[in-house]
């Protein structure tokens, strides 16, 4: 038994080692070239030779020294990227576990609804959805850039299917405790929601993080800008800027990866930590 | 707020003298409605209208400063080749998307949560980072990678396994094959994601006792796990469909939306370029709308089919 | 980005002042007959003669204009004189493209290299071609001619270079701005290449191993005495109609894009080719600077010598749909696939833009 165990482990480790070279292989292939100067990538295609005398900082440097405009856009997409998350979450969880836990009149209704607003391509409400944003001064603001997708129908759809899976027991239970509607969702089914949260919270801030179309339609100013609209201000039809687009690119992961880092633990946790009562 | 209503199900567990406030708090007729606001409110105020929009300039001939009602001829508009191609992409891509990017990352969820796994945390985010890049660099890099020449590493592998060199981006199998290995590549590791916190909402407790009964690995995936996992992956497949429905960038970043013989067009590609590219939104805006209808159904019917709209699941 | 332009210009808020529009998308926003762009015509005609005529047509309508380009984009041919060497082949020899044509052979017999790329899957091979005879896709009251005479004859010369005598391939990548090209090019993988002169900043930074090698030279023509150029490609600044300072705004516009000073400044940071021809031969234009250093002194040389020949081309408001029509079949199925003939490639493709 054990050493079948053990087969099985370096089985799977196997697998996964292969998997992984697969997946970064392409990460490794940007990394290395954010050090050579362009030139090398389009003298001699990609490859990972290692030549000490022309791997440089001089992309990044290039970047950074390129005004402090950079981190202008990088904290923007801070700041829009945290708000965004922040409320699409709360407000998402809400209602994700209403459709997946109550019976209530509208709900099929509104459900269908979330589906619509989620199947709705954004080119075609680009235009209107502008002129509404207009009309309710927001237009060059923040609040433009969130306000609009605050509810993500995404988020909306999985914390109802996650919500559905959670045994009634809990709910039930508190319940007789005495505990508020408002209570059981804050306080029992948070925690229990916890795993959903964590992969919601890596996906919004993801979404929010790299979105394009619809900020660049609602900035206007450039020290509005969030960083995928700066960095594709960098494509130009004259030429693109191979050298600060790939270490641009470098820099621009390290925020998400550290996102990523901080939520994954919530994967560990969930259900099995306190098991069902009763 | 009538106290009666809420009574029934509160009265036992809630003796002391309910307030009006109080019985709001404990209303189970109230809460989905509080729950439900953001959406509501949101949609009302922001989705509504733009909705409504697209819909009536579908039926408009739009010029800069004139919109003039031109009836059904954006939607008779869409009777062409270049339609039909990127309906042909578009559905292929999806069927080939469905077929990847579901049972794999359930598998490997699977695997990576299973106790014979080493060092899962490590490879879950291996998995996972290609998601982090931009489309836009991740598109430079397989460009490189998927070069015509014979010495693109790609080709550089092919020659030496005895096959000859591909000019990838300029016939429609490869094609496909380019943007389906590259929608792979970045979802590959959400997927594993949504299925991963999904099976941490298996209780353990399932699997011991089934266990004690004898039951196999297998068994236990498909008697188990699977059902268990029924609500994320309807939600997976949901939003694969719509996800492969509506690429536009895994083609962009080959072709810039300008593929030879239409072998990377797909149909938000060809919305972009009409509404934007000719400035046509009026044609523009019937394929979304099209569009919108065809993912919607086949939605519906797929959910109402795993009964997602019955009144208790 | 200039989606965002349509969006701002259609729902009438939230426009720049100034804005530059790509050629090949300017005719979106000259459509109907509310075109929310200013007139430039005052400023641009006290000393319309000093300019390339044809740069400002581009971006006009009904004997408006409203746009000002960077530069004139004059479609020369750029030959690797190492290679042309090595073939015993005097550049200065090839005068028309039958001269080309025979060059070509001498090339590939002698170093198995092709004379040229072919693009494929871009325009900037065949437009200038037909361009530089006086044809083009429409003709100047915007109706299709993209299958007359002269342009099957054109399509069917790339297709006997590319299929019959062998003498060009198909560009790696599909066209000139793909990073197999560049890498193809920068080890001399071709003997020339017909492009704009914008696209001199693309050997500086791309094909590195080639300085001092490129010599510029204008196209070959058709018949002995032809026209030996078009002006390809361009980038128009425009006012928006939206903008408060409006007069401010034209000024400054007619300032930075039409005075001897920004011209200069446009060849000395930029590398085009302005559009203001009365500076080609003024001293800071002769300055040494990082293009003289890749493709020697004489480029205005060229220039000036092929002045009254840089034919224009037609824009319409069907350009953007005939640019992606040749983008994906007219040219592909004949030249890279064989497997349409570039006369009912042509006849197809003008077809559907007739409709």
């Amino acid at each position: 038994m054990y050493a079948k165990k053990k087969w099985l482990s370096l089985l799977l480790f196997a697998l996964f080692a292969v998997l992984s070279f697969l997946a970064l292989f392409p990460f490794f292939c940007l990394l290395l070239a954010s050090f050579k100067p362009s030139t090398e990538l389009l003298r001699y295609g990609l490859n990972l030779q290692l030549q000490p005398e022309i791997l440089s900082l001089n992309n990044y440097y290039y970047l950074l020294a390129d005004g402090r405009i950079y981190f202008v856009w990088f904290s923007n997409s801070v700041i829009i990227t945290v708000l965004n998350t922040a409320l699409a979450l709360l407000f998402s969880s809400m209602v994700g576990y209403a459709l997946a836990v109550y019976q209530f009149k509208w709900r099929n209704i509104i459900f269908a609804t979330v589906l619509f607003v989620m199947m709705i391509p954004i080119e075609i409400i680009l235009l209107p959805l502008y002129k509404l944003i207009v009309s309710l001064r927001l237009i060059d603001t923040y609040w433009g850039v969130i306000l609009p997708f605050v509810v993500s129908p995404f988020a909306v759809f999985f914390f109802r299917q996650y919500a559905i899976g959670i045994p009634r027991d809990f709910i039930d239970a508190a319940r007789i405790d005495g505990c508020t509607e408002f209570g059981i969702f804050f306080r029992i089914m948070r925690p229990l929601m916890a795993p959903a949260f964590g992969a919601m919270a890596i996906l919004q801030a993801l979404t929010s993080w790299n979105n394009l179309v619809w900020p660049l339609v609602v900035l206007h100013s450039e020290e509005k800008f969030t960083l995928p609209i700066g960095l594709s201000s960098l494509l130009t039809p004259y030429g693109n800027n191979y050298d600060i687009l790939l270490s641009g690119a470098i820099l621009s992961v390290i925020p998400i990866m550290i996102l990523y880092l901080v939520f994954q633990r919530y994967f560990i946790s969930g259900l099995t930590v306190g098991g069902i009562k009763g | 707020m009538d106290r009666q209503v809420s009574a029934p199900a509160d009265s036992k567990t809630v003796p002391t003298k309910p307030t009006r406030l109080r019985s709001f708090f404990h209303s189970q007729k109230m809460a989905p409605y509080f729950f439900v606001a953001p959406f509501v409110i949101s949609f009302l105020l922001f989705m509504l209208y733009p909705i409504i929009s697209a819909f009536y300039m579908s039926f408009q001939e739009i010029l800069p400063g004139e919109e003039t009602f031109v009836g059904l001829k954006n939607y008779q508009a869409l009777n062409n080749e270049h339609f039909y191609a990127a309906v042909s992409n578009t559905v292929i891509y999806t069927i080939w998307t469905l077929i990847i990017l579901i049972p794999v990352p359930l598998v490997l969820a699977v695997l990576i949560h299973s106790r014979f796994m080493l060092a899962p945390v490590l490879f879950r985010s291996a998995l996972f980072l290609p998601a982090l890049t931009s489309i836009v660099v991740g598109g430079a890099i397989f460009r490189l990678i998927f070069g015509e020449m014979d010495t693109a590493p790609m080709n550089t592998i092919l020659i030496k396994l005895g096959f000859s060199p591909q000019q990838w981006a300029m016939e429609g199998g490869t094609a496909m094959f380019l943007m389906v290995a590259l929608a792979s590549w970045r979802w590959m590791g959400i997927n594993l994601l949504y299925f991963l916190s999904g099976l941490q909402n298996i209780p353990k407790e399932l699997y011991e006792s089934a266990e004690i009964d004898g039951a196999g690995s297998l068994s236990k995936f498909f008697r188990i796990t699977l059902p268990l996992l029924k609500p994320v992956t309807i939600y997976v497949l949901t939003i694969s469909i719509y996800g492969g429905f509506t690429m536009f960038t895994e083609s962009y970043v080959f072709w810039t939306n300008h593929s030879p013989g239409d072998i990377g067009l797909t149909l938000i590609g060809y919305l972009y370029q009409q509404s934007f590219e000719n400035f046509n939104m009026g044609v523009g805006s019937a394929i979304g709308i099209v569009l919108l209808v065809t993912i919607l159904v086949i939605n519906i019917v797929q959910l109402k089919l795993f009964g997602q709209f019955r009144r208790e699941e | 980005m200039h989606n965002k332009l349509l969006i701002a210009l259609q729902s009438g808020v939230g426009a720049p002042d100034i804005a530059d529009i790509e050629i090949s998308k300017f005719g979106n926003f000259l459509k109907g007959s509310n075109i929310p762009l200013a007139e430039l015509d005052d400023l641009i005609q006290p000393e319309k003669d000093k300019f390339i005529q044809s740069r400002f047509d581009i971006y006009s309508k009904n004997g408006h204009n409203y746009g000002i380009d960077f530069h004139v984009g004059a479609t020369v041919m750029y030959y690797n004189k190492e290679i042309m060497d090595q073939a015993g082949v005097k550049i200065d020899d090839i005068k028309t493209w039958q001269d080309y044509a025979e060059a070509g052979k001498k090339v590939l017999a002698a170093t198995g290299k092709p004379m040229t790329t072919v693009e494929v899957i871009d325009n900037w091979t065949f437009w200038p071609m037909i361009a530089q005879q006086g044809s083009d896709m429409f003709d100047q009251n915007g109706q299709v001619t993209l299958d007359n005479e002269t342009n099957i004859k054109t399509l069917k010369f790339l297709h006997e270079m590319v299929h019959g005598s062998k003498i060009a391939v198909p560009a790696p990548g599909g066209n000139h701005h793909k990073e197999e090209y560049y890498g193809f090019m920068n080890k001399g993988g071709a003997a020339s290449v017909l492009m704009p002169m914008w696209y001199m900043g693309r050997f500086l930074e791309y094909m590195p191993d080639l300085k001092g090698k490129i010599v510029i030279r204008p196209m070959p023509s058709w018949e002995p005495g032809g026209k030996r150029s078009a002006g390809m490609g361009g980038t128009g600044t425009v006012v928006t109609k939206q903008s408060k300072q409006l007069e401010l705004a034209r000024q400054f516009l007619g300032y930075a894009k039409l005075s001897k000073e920004g011209n200069i400044r446009v060849w000395k940071t930029m590398g085009f080719d302005p559009i203001r021809w009365d500076v080609w031969d003024a001293p800071e234009i002769k300055e040494k600077n990082k293009y003289t250093d890749y493709f020697g002194d004489g480029i205005f040389d060229i220039l000036l010598e092929i002045k009254d020949e840089i034919q224009p081309v037609n824009i319409s408001e069907k350009t953007p749909q005939a640019i992606d029509l040749i983008r994906k079949d007219v040219l592909f199925k004949p030249l890279k696939e064989n497997s349409m003939t570039p006369e009912d490639a042509l006849k197809k493709a003008a077809d559907e833009l007739r409709k």
